[in-house]
């Protein structure tokens, strides 16, 4: 079963990334969601309309194009399969499963921040 | 009566001061904490309050054994079993609270550690004590009763301690600046330390080991006093003091370039 996207959280998550001076990978939204599209359908082909379901609050249809060019394909993260379809490689799941690994350590971090906030 | 007495009421006169005062200068700061922290610092304020009251009768108790007043000797210890008893609710409160942040969850928690505590009143009342039994050092009582005994182990001393232990873990584990891991450890640890000793301090049959139990709660109590307010000697020691930085001015700023060409692009 594919997991939901909470764009709500991986905006929070990649703010507090760019917060530590990341602004790449983790740190940035539209890759962040690009990638959650591409994990949640692996093994099927991810529709680029999908993937702009998620992105269109934040960069506009020509600079997700390009990031799928020049980052996911480029990289190897993805591959095109056909017109606006997209498969997520092997490379490309570690690279999901890295900003699982990202988001744990956001909770992780924000959790212990509240604890210490709360100790007087 | 011996000399030995007089120390141990000094010494219960201490824990009393230092907790109160403690207690104090906590109440004092409430204006620095924000509605997040609040709650578990009016915690925290009960609790080295009730330390406080448990050892103020006991002070007295102490000098009644010296004066050999062996009834103002007991109902001093029936006093101070009171306050004892309600140790451990501010505190669940006060970790309950730290961790899961909700208010409401953490009182209602904290109101079985009430129950516990009146259920402990309840069999020490009713059983009776035996005692005192005057000794150079200090002057002790045998709880009457076993169930009393082991609600107060397990109830009021088990899980409280077990959930400080806990929260030890949970910071230990983390990575953390070390001021901040100053901070939110020692104040634990001292806890910790006084009501640990306490436990042993009201159960033990052993004069000396009394004593010594009085001794770490007022050791314990000190260490939280340095805990939220460490001299600058050992801020310096234990590398947690907190520099006031002056932001440079914009001259100083461009000032990056060893080469002297300024303002000179960087590649990132």
């Amino acid at each position: 079963m594919s997991e939901d996207i909470d764009v709500k959280l991986e905006q929070e998550v990649a703010e507090f990334y760019q917060s530590l001076g990341i602004h790449q990978g983790p740190g940035d939204i539209q890759y962040r969601l690009i990638l959650k599209v591409l994990g949640k359908n692996e093994g099927r082909i991810t529709e680029f309309s999908e993937i702009r379901e998620y992105t269109d609050m934040f960069a506009d249809k020509g600079s997700i194009g390009s990031k799928m060019k020049t980052i996911f394909q480029l990289e190897g993260l993805a591959e095109k399969v056909k017109r606006g379809g997209y498969i997520i490689t092997d490379k490309g799941m570690t690279a999901s499963n890295f900003l699982k690994d990202t988001t744990t350590f956001y909770k992780k971090n924000k959790r212990m921040g509240e604890i210490i906030e709360r100790m007087p | 009566m011996s000399a030995g007495l007089l120390l141990n009421a000094t010494i219960c006169f201490a824990i009393t001061i230092s907790s109160f005062a403690f207690a104090w200068v906590l109440a004092q700061s409430d204006s620095q904490h924000n509605n997040k922290s609040r709650p578990a610092l009016w915690s925290l304020i009960a609790l080295w309050s009730l330390v406080g009251l448990t050892y103020l009768p006991t002070t007295v108790r102490m000098i009644a054994a010296y004066m050999d007043n062996q009834q103002l000797d007991l109902i001093m210890y029936y006093i101070a079993s009171v306050p004892f008893s309600f140790v451990a609710v501010p505190l669940v409160f006060f970790i309950l609270y730290v961790i899961i942040g909700d208010q409401k969850i953490s009182s209602y928690i904290s109101l079985l550690f009430v129950l516990f505590g009146a259920a402990y009143l309840a069999l020490f009342y009713s059983s009776g004590v035996i005692g005192p039994t005057i000794t150079p050092l200090t002057s002790l009582f045998t709880i009457n009763s076993d169930i009393a005994i082991n609600i107060y182990l397990i109830g009021l001393f088990v899980i409280p301690t077990a959930m400080i232990i806990g929260l030890l873990f949970l910071i230990f584990l983390q990575r953390m600046p070390k001021r901040l891991r100053y901070r939110t450890a020692l104040p634990l640890v001292a806890i910790s330390f006084v009501f640990d000793f306490m436990l042993t301090d009201m159960i033990t049959l052993d004069d000396t080991m009394q004593l010594a139990a009085r001794i770490f709660v007022l050791i314990g109590t000190v260490q939280a006093f340095l805990a939220y307010f460490p001299p600058m000697t050992l801020q310096e020691k234990l590398g947690i003091k907190k520099y006031e930085y002056i932001l440079c001015e914009k001259e100083e700023e461009e000032d990056y370039d060893e080469d002297g060409v300024e303002g000179s692009d960087i590649n990132v």
